[in-house]
């Protein structure tokens, strides 16, 4: 207990460092004061954003896009990648066509999409969600499978059928893999939905606020936004630790 | 070479006879009833490796009896562990004939259990869960499923140990719940691939006993391949010897001594020695193919 919080102290020694250099540079001009905003200046408007309920309603809706994004590309990836991974027919039809595609960045997509679907809602989502969808698809697929002979001979003895097989040795083989891809997949989606926040600035948002203050030259109400999007991802990554060890406690330790 | 071994004849018409000193249950386990006789004619099987025909077993004529501990040597190579994966049904392909009861086997079924020489738990569930999911396509009551779960959890001496996962037990202890798992379906024959072959020498003695108590206790016929012929020695009924190149059975050793044994022996000694050396009479061939 002791020593861990003796390493989180260190931890905390860069940031700090960070921080001082960061104001020292914020004092030696005007200029410099600009585009390095005083450390006082920005507790100041981080306390106005929390204050008015601006910093609650734009960090809430990023949160709920990402989520909205992580939920539907997550189903998707595991249905995609867990047909691919049990059907040859499936992995023949669709794993080609899905390797390809993948290696288009996602950035890649922006124009095609906006020209589709607009630059609202949906586009938000859809972008998110093929973020998540990558990773999720390719896991589980992977997860499927890496599933060891002798544990599908012991479902051959006992008799299971296809769907026993897939729910008492594929899938439980596979969550592991799921679990990893799932952990990559909620960095991605976070940045994804700042991503095409930033891209579309429609509606609210964290990314569709820093554009709103950039342009109104609030350097200070940028940081925070940045500040608030690293610590939210950063409490999501500790979050989903926390539960892998919970639910994959056998893996952890296997 | 000529031995002075009891030789018994392969004769496949042997009817079909239960031990009579059924022992009385103390786990509450029933013993088995007189099923459970194997008969295999003229059992063939090759494999084939880039456009060749390698042969593994080469016509194996033999019948178990029902109630039968049967030990299988040999040499590496000889193709026991492929007999025992045919009996079990999980090789599908082979010529000649394979019969428990009359009945032909033509695919794994629950009326013969295996246990290998990994444990093969799932590692995602609980010891009570593993052993719970032999009993998936059984139609049992959910009382019925946990009533037996337990009597074969205690059968092996794992009460307390429920709730463990597989990383969390001993080798040993690992290697008794998939014993439990193979058993909790009542199966006719209980097929044993080396089970003990990855323990240490201790738990390996210890687990010879539990494995002789277990037998003596359901009285269900049980197959096991082994490189130990002390623990064959200790076990067998009867030990069926294995050529190599192709597998074929050398010899039939019955062991007329009764249960449970004493391992210094005179008699199981004098036999001891005796297949040793007709075990180290067959040549190991350097390239062989596994």
């Amino acid at each position: 207990m002791r020593s861990r919080l003796i390493s989180w102290a260190w931890g905390l020694l860069t940031p700090v460092l960070l921080a001082f250099l960061w104001e020292f540079f914020s004092r030696r001009s005007i200029a410099h004061a600009y585009a390095f905003v005083p450390v006082a200046d920005i507790w100041r408007s981080f306390w106005e954003l929390a204050g008015n309920g601006d910093l609650a309603l734009n960090l809430w809706a990023t949160l709920r896009s990402a989520l909205l994004g992580l939920s539907i590309g997550t189903l998707l990836g595991i249905s995609v990648g867990a047909s691919m991974g049990i059907i040859k027919t499936a992995d023949v039809l669709i794993g080609p066509i899905y390797h390809m595609v993948r290696q288009v960045p996602l950035l890649g997509w922006i124009p095609l999409i906006g020209l589709w679907f607009g630059t609202g809602v949906f586009s938000k989502n859809l972008i998110v969600a093929m973020a998540v969808f990558y990773p999720m698809a390719l896991h589980t697929y992977e997860g499927i499978r890496n599933v060891e002979k002798p544990y599908l001979e012991v479902g051959e003895i006992f008799r299971f059928g296809r769907w026993q097989r897939f729910v008492h040795v594929l899938l439980p083989n596979a969550w592991p893999y799921i679990f990893t891809g799932f952990s990559n997949a909620l960095a991605f989606a976070w940045v994804a939905t700042v991503g095409s926040e930033l891209l579309f600035a429609t509606g609210p948002g964290l990314g569709a606020l820093m554009l709103i203050a950039q342009s109104a030259s609030r350097m200070d109400v940028v940081i925070v936004c940045i500040v608030t999007i690293g610590i939210i991802g950063c409490l999501m990554n500790f979050g989903i630790g926390k539960i892998r060890k919970w639910f994959l406690g056998w893996h952890c330790a296997h | 070479m000529v031995s002075r071994l009891a030789l018994r004849p392969l004769n496949v018409d042997e009817g079909v006879q239960a031990s009579s000193n059924t022992a009385p249950s103390a786990s509450g386990i029933p013993a088995q009833d007189a099923a459970g006789a194997l008969s295999i004619h003229g059992l063939s099987k090759t494999y084939r490796i880039e456009n060749r025909q390698i042969p593994v077993l080469a016509d194996i004529n033999l019948s178990i009896r029902a109630g039968h501990f049967v030990c299988i040597v040999g040499p590496s190579g000889c193709g026991k562990s492929t007999l025992l994966r045919l009996i079990a049904g999980l090789d599908k392909e082979y010529s000649g004939g394979i019969f428990l009861d009359g009945k032909r086997i033509a695919s794994p079924s629950l009326d013969r259990g295996i246990v290998f020489q990994d444990h093969r738990l799932f590692p995602w569930l609980r010891l009570q869960e593993n052993i719970a999911l032999a009993l998936l396509n059984h139609d049992y009551s959910k009382a019925e499923k946990n009533r037996r779960v337990s009597d074969y959890i205690r059968l092996v001496k794992l009460a307390g140990f429920e709730k463990a996962y597989p990383h969390q037990l001993s080798g040993g202890m690992a290697q008794r719940a998939a014993i439990a798992r193979a058993l909790v379906n009542e199966p006719k024959v209980l097929l044993l691939d080396e089970p003990l072959g990855a323990l240490d020498a201790l738990t390996r003695v210890y687990l010879q006993k539990e494995l002789q108590r277990i037998w003596l206790e359901r009285r269900g016929t049980m197959i096991m391949v082994t490189h130990d012929v002390d623990e064959a020695l200790f076990l067998g009924d009867e030990i069926i010897i294995m050529d190599a190149h192709p597998g074929r059975i050398k010899h039939i050793v019955d062991i007329p001594l009764p249960h449970p044994r004493d391992r210094a022996s005179s008699v199981l000694q004098g036999i001891r020695l005796e297949i040793l050396e007709e075990l180290i009479s067959i040549p190991p061939e350097p390239d062989r193919i596994k």
